[in-house]
């Protein structure tokens, strides 16, 4: 019923481990600061840790053979994990007295017989035991322009040398004892023109860099401690002018490559500064890092694209127009380019050298390439979803015919004997292998099709990587992906950032035949007014149909609630000048519109300066371009918050496909309270500018946090609240007539969760049995935001043991069944909480009537049932967002839950009072049937009898 | 509170810890609390070895316990905080996760392997995030001086966020409380408060259930009354028979049923 997917996210590092015997292991880190370790041959993970949003990780390797270890936080975090079982093994703080780029050095240095690992970081060298982690010697370099670009220990010698750039143009070399630390040379030379950073390694005592105009290249070696320079200008090596040249710098004994706009030029270090282009091609060519193969020899893979296929060339370090492989892989063009390979070998069974090699591809997955074909391949994407939205299967056609999904009745009946053994426990292993195999191939759940109690659906998942997945409900499979070409690099698209995605097209009675579809809005670049991108894609095959590429920003997405006539929903784009834009651009599309132009509000939150607006619209565009479809807009109010004193963290509104059953909530005596339902309603939470930051910045006096309901058509504010000495960071949910937010209480210094329920008082007035007969009642007057409408609310506070990542309701189609919250906790658990324990009508000692309404006595914290955590023992890792989606079931929810980490379940939070569940044992419920007839039978003739001889007496 | 802590509410510190771990019978609570004595010896040498190398102090004090005994790995100075060179306001935070291993395996056997690995140490709200060593302990580095809420996130067991004071006035002061009860720790020692169970246990199937049930019973009692009320009846006296029909009769509540000592409940 529930399906977990893992995921570790675009690999930025990979080390493999082969060399012994047992399994093998890839060890990789990546961008979302997760370490794993992954089977080679099969793509599973073995183990993997989630580091913190701020320990990122710079650099990964393999000590001892056993340790993998990892450097991070900008280098202030060395660690070292079980290479087995990922138990963390040591950890140890290296500071330093400035802030310098990490680096990581772990060739097998040995000194004393201990294995020692060579750390780069907050300008101090280094030098960590592999054992337990604890620093041997130290080496600090306090200059303070310089900048250290390699740390290089040439194989088989006793000395480190550490190279980098003073003030940006002189070049340093210190020449390092390995075994304590010593200072045994520095020299340093001046160079005219300034260094762009990049330095590229090509052999133990040589170096090149660019220089800042990235047309000259300076070729330093060092060897035996002098500096020996020779500067060669670009143009010299290539015939035409390259533009601005940056070095990739593979660690290729004698080769290194330079990246300009129209291709890639690898160059070779001949002799003493001498260079000479081997190759320049003008595909785009990903580099590996070398490998050691044999004693001296080195080897690196290029990978190249053509087509739909890729290239992957595998050559000795040494002699460039040899390939020790060369492959031709097909390759889904949905994955995009190659964007980072590792390679690795392996001895062939004839004691030649294999290769397979690892490639990331541009949507984030993983791909293993072995002796041509892919291994496995993972889809790491996934780990960094950016929005979800569903879509329905389509409709069961009368052609198929139910017969053939139905098994014949043999077969039937001896599905339900084994059914019936499982229950009994009388089944044998075989048995009840038997039995979880037709479970799965009669499954209901994974077909294409729409089910009757809506569970079914798609999934569509759009990523940080630019790339579409529909996800299957039943099983979380694949159903088709999608990498959006409209929001590719581009000459025109530098940067394209995707937003987010809404339901375009839904097909409904007038068009039931057409495919459903999403709307994907995108940008190009990462500031708010860079011009927008859209892109519609039918959600049954992922064909993306149409793309639109903006002449305008896009600020805000505004879904309307009215289609045209082929069900195509109108959308209203708000741009950065806050003109409004109307699409779909059909003249149908405007005439529609324009019978509800008067009624189109929408507000803008500014975070930066605490204001919050309001706005309608206006007239047509005043521009000079001509464009009926862009209209002015005009403000209506508009909410300073002092920015001294509030600071705007959190908004919150209700989800617009919410439904809500009734207003009117019996009380116990009888009496009626009517929830005020607006769908404008909008939860704004905003703390001391201070108080802004982490927990325990600040002490309770100067914290505070406040709350605000606002009527986003009138710009009214309909409650005020502050939470003297609380502060963020506030989760918040809003449904019906009600808001829950969770923040941290600095006094008693520890989480609280609050409940505002806001009720129509307009109304309350409506008991007069009398009135109502007469008709003299506002029942049926509609809720409108133009009246003022008298409002109270009811609060109350409970105390919330964890933090909180994500929180969010259970929807379900008509909103009868009772609703319960759903919190993601920091332990990346979701906890499903019944609303009635957060409700404002608790008190200590409840009536014996509100008893019988369901009312809980009131305590001071909320409770945490570990069997109500829907994700039972599993961890949703790094979860970001928790989304629910009503299934046709009244009682039923689909939950999504998505981070690292993919969830689904089905969630009843009453229970299914509406179907029998999954496990009900229809076999029980046979026998009883036939015992009881049986039983009829055997009375019935003991009863005969027994008359026969009543007779005969 | 405090974790210069005197000998004696170390010695608190420790049968509290004997009492949340220890179901078992007095006696081996006897026999635990001589061990602890040693304990507290072991630790007190310890200490002076722990002020000496402050940065890590933790290995050489788990040696030592470890030759106390397994079981009583409990204690241990921990949070000594020290001042990391370099910056003169941040300081770390070191303690200790103890999953007392009665707890995890015992007679549940579906309880899950609260693996050690998979444990995380968190900081105010997932900000800084860390991993046990092998022996449970933990470290944050670079903590500014301040008020703190250290998480423990481990499956299968619930833990109080616990309020970790860093003082800047006093350096090498850490007072530490759990949140959920309020209660002070005299060395940062999490223990969890409770197990959790993430399933509910299913009634596997039987027939005994199946009798015990409200349906059960009362089918079995109107089987009785089918089958053994004929029976009683055929062994009356004819004589007290006839009496009880009359008397019946004389009532006029036609109920046989009223007169025999089952049917009295009915």
């Amino acid at each position: 019923m529930d399906w977990h997917q893992q995921y570790i996210g675009k690999v930025k590092q990979a080390v493999f481990h082969t060399h012994k015997t047992g399994r093998k292991r890839v060890v990789a880190s990546t961008e979302q600061n997760i370490i794993a370790t992954l089977d080679l041959r099969r793509g599973e993970i073995f183990w993997r840790h989630v580091l913190g949003p701020n320990d990122v990780v710079d650099g990964i390797d393999i000590a001892l053979g056993k340790y993998v270890i990892t450097l991070s936080s900008g280098g202030s975090i060395l660690r070292a994990w079980n290479l087995p079982d990922g138990q963390m093994v040591w950890e140890s703080s290296l500071h330093g007295p400035k802030h310098s780029k990490p680096l990581l050095l772990t060739r097998n240095l040995i000194i004393e017989k201990d294995n020692v690992l060579i750390v780069f970081s907050n300008g101090r060298l280094n030098a960590v035991s592999c054992i337990d982690g604890e620093v041997l010697w130290k080496k600090d370099f306090e200059e303070e322009s310089l900048e250290v670009q390699q740390v290089i220990q040439p194989p088989g010698s006793g000395f480190i040398y550490v190279v980098g750039f003073a003030a940006s143009s002189q070049f340093e070399m210190y020449k390092i004892n390995a075994k304590n630390g010593e200072l045994l040379k520095h020299e340093s030379t001046a160079f005219s023109g300034r260094f762009t950073g990049e330095v590229s390694l090509v052999s133990s005592e040589t170096v090149v860099a660019l220089d800042s105009t990235g047309s000259i290249l300076l070729t330093i070696s060092f060897h035996n401690g002098k500096i020996s320079s020779q500067q060669t200008p670009v143009s010299n090596l290539l015939e035409d002018s390259p533009g601005l040249a940056v070095i990739i710098h593979p660690s290729v004994t004698g080769i290194f490559a330079i990246k300009t706009d129209a291709a890639t030029i690898f160059i070779r270090v001949i002799g003493e500064g001498k260079l000479e282009v081997v190759e320049k091609t003008n595909h785009e060519t990903v580099v590996s890092d070398a490998l050691s193969i044999s004693e001296g020899q080195q080897a690196f893979a290029l990978v190249q694209h053509a087509g739909s296929s890729i290239h992957l060339t595998v050559k000795p370090a040494h002699d460039w127009d040899s390939n020790l492989l060369k492959e031709s892989i097909k390759m889904d063009q949905q994955r995009g380019f190659v964007h980072k390979v590792f390679i690795n070998n392996y001895i062939r069974t004839d004691r030649s050298h294999g290769f397979r090699a690892l490639i990331v591809m541009e949507d984030h997955s993983l791909l293993l390439l072995q002796q041509g074909a892919i291994v496995w391949s993972r889809e790491d994407g996934l780990a960094s979803i950016i929005d979800v939205t569903t879509s329905e299967l389509p409709v069961e056609k009368a052609g198929v015919s139910v017969a053939k999904v139905e098994l014949n009745l043999f077969e039937w009946l001896k599905g339900h004997v084994l059914k019936l053994k499982g229950t009994l426990m009388l089944a044998t292993p075989e048995d009840i292998a038997a039995i979880q195999h037709m479970r799965l191939k009669s499954s209901e759940k994974s077909k294409m099709t729409r089910d009757h109690n809506g569970f079914r659906k798609l999934l569509i998942a759009l990523t940080r990587a630019g790339k579409l997945f529909a996800l299957h409900t039943g099983d979380g499979r694949i159903v088709w992906s999608h990498l959006l070409q409209s929001l590719h690099k581009s000459e025109s698209c530098r940067q394209p950032i995707v937003l987010n995605l809404y339901q375009w097209l839904v097909p409904h009675h007038h068009a039931l035949d057409e495919n459903p579809s999403v709307l994907v809005v995108g940008r190009c670049g990462p500031s708010s007014d860079a011009l927008g991108v859209l892109s519609l894609v039918d959600s049954y095959t992922g064909k993306e149909f149409s793309s639109l590429s903006l002449v305008h920003s896009v600020a805000q997405v505004i879904p309307l609630p009215y289609t045209d006539s082929t069900e195509q929903r109108l959308h209203l784009l708000i741009d950065a000048d806050k003109h409004a834009h109307l699409y779909p651009k059909t003249p149908e599309a405007i005439d529609s519109f324009q019978s509800e132009f008067s009624n189109v509000y929408w507000y803008s939150v500014d975070d930066d300066n605490g204001i919050i607006k309001g706005y309608a619209l206006k007239t047509k565009c005043s521009s000079n371009v001509a464009d009926e479809f862009c209209f002015d807009s005009r403000e209506l109010w508009s909410i300073v918050l002092p920015s001294e004193s509030e600071k705007i963290i959190t908004t919150a509104t209700r989800k617009l496909n919410e439904a809500v059953h009734t207003q009117a909530k019996l009380i116990a005596d009888q009496d009626v309270m009517y929830k005020y339902i607006s769908s404008n309603l909008l939860f704004v939470a905003t703390v001391a500018p201070k108080a802004s930051g982490e927990i325990g910045s600040v002490t309770p006096e100067e914290s505070w946090l406040v709350v605000y309901l606002i009527d986003t058509v009138t710009g009214r504010v309909l409650h005020r609240m502050t939470h003297h000495g609380s502060q963020g960071p506030v989760q918040a949910v809003l449904s019906e007539n009600w808001v829950v937010y969770h923040y941290f209480n600095l006094r008693a210094h520890r989480y609280e969760m609050s409940v505002i329920e806001i009720y129509d008082q307009s109304r309350a007035d409506n008991k007069d049995v009398w009135k109502l007969v007469v008709g003299n009642h506002n029942l049926t007057s509609p809720v409108s935001s133009y009246s003022r409408a008298e409002v109270i609310t009811k609060s109350q506070s409970y105390f919330f043991t964890h933090s909180l990542k994500a929180i969010a309701v259970t929807l379900t189609v008509k909103g009868i069944t009772s609703k319960q919250l759903l919190i993601g906790t920091i332990g990346d658990q979701v906890l499903a909480l019944d609303k009635r324990f957060l409700d404002p009508r608790r008190s200590v000692n409840p009536t014996q009537a509100e008893r019988e309404e369901g009312i809980i006595p009131l305590t001071d914290s909320l409770p945490i049932i570990p069997q109500s955590y829907i994700t039972h023992s599993l961890r949703v890792e790094g979860l970001q967002s928790i989304i629910t989606v009503a299934a046709k079931l009244e009682s039923t929810t689909l939950v999504f839950a998505h981070g690292l980490d993919l969830f689904f379940t089905h969630y009843a939070p009453s229970r299914t009072y509406d179907s029998l569940t999954e496990d009900f044992s229809y076999a029980l419920l046979l026998i009883t049937i036939v015992a009881l007839v049986a039983a009829i039978f055997v009375t019935w003739i003991l009863s005969q009898r027994k008359e026969l001889q009543d007779r005969w007496r | 509170m405090a974790f210069s802590c005197k000998n004696s509410s170390k010695f608190n510190g420790f049968s509290s810890c004997i009492k949340m771990v220890m179901v078992g019978t007095s006696a081996i609570m006897m026999q635990q609390r001589t061990l602890a004595m040693e304990a507290s010896l072991c630790v007190k040498k310890s200490k002076k070895k722990g002020a000496d190398s402050v940065t890590r102090p933790n290995s050489q004090i788990s040696a030592a316990m470890a030759a106390v005994t397994p079981l009583l790995l409990l204690l241990l100075l921990s949070s000594a905080p020290s001042f990391s060179s370099g910056s003169r306001n941040a300081y770390n935070i070191n303690g200790r996760v103890k999953i007392p291993q009665g707890l995890g395996l015992g007679t549940k056997g579906y309880a899950l392997p609260g693996r050690m690995s998979n444990v995380k140490v968190l900081l105010n709200g997932g900000q800084n995030i860390t991993f046990l060593r092998p022996d449970g302990y933990f470290s944050f580095h670079n903590i500014p001086a301040g008020t703190h809420l250290i998480e423990v996130s481990a499956i299968g067991y619930f833990f109080s966020p616990v309020r970790v004071d860093v003082s800047a006035r006093n350096p090498g002061k850490v007072q530490a409380a759990l949140t959920e009860n309020r209660k002070g720790l005299s060395e940062l020692v999490l223990e969890p408060l409770r197990e959790e169970q993430y399933y509910e246990i299913r009634e596997p199937f039987s027939i005994m259930s199946l009798l015990k049930s409200p349906m059960g019973l009362m089918v079995g009692f109107m089987l009785a009354v089918a089958f053994l009320m004929p029976k009683l009846v055929e062994n009356m006296d004819p004589e007290e028979m006839r009496r009880a029909q009359e008397e019946m009769r004389s009532q006029g509540v036609p109920s046989l049923s009223s007169l025999l000592p089952g049917g009295a409940r009915n």
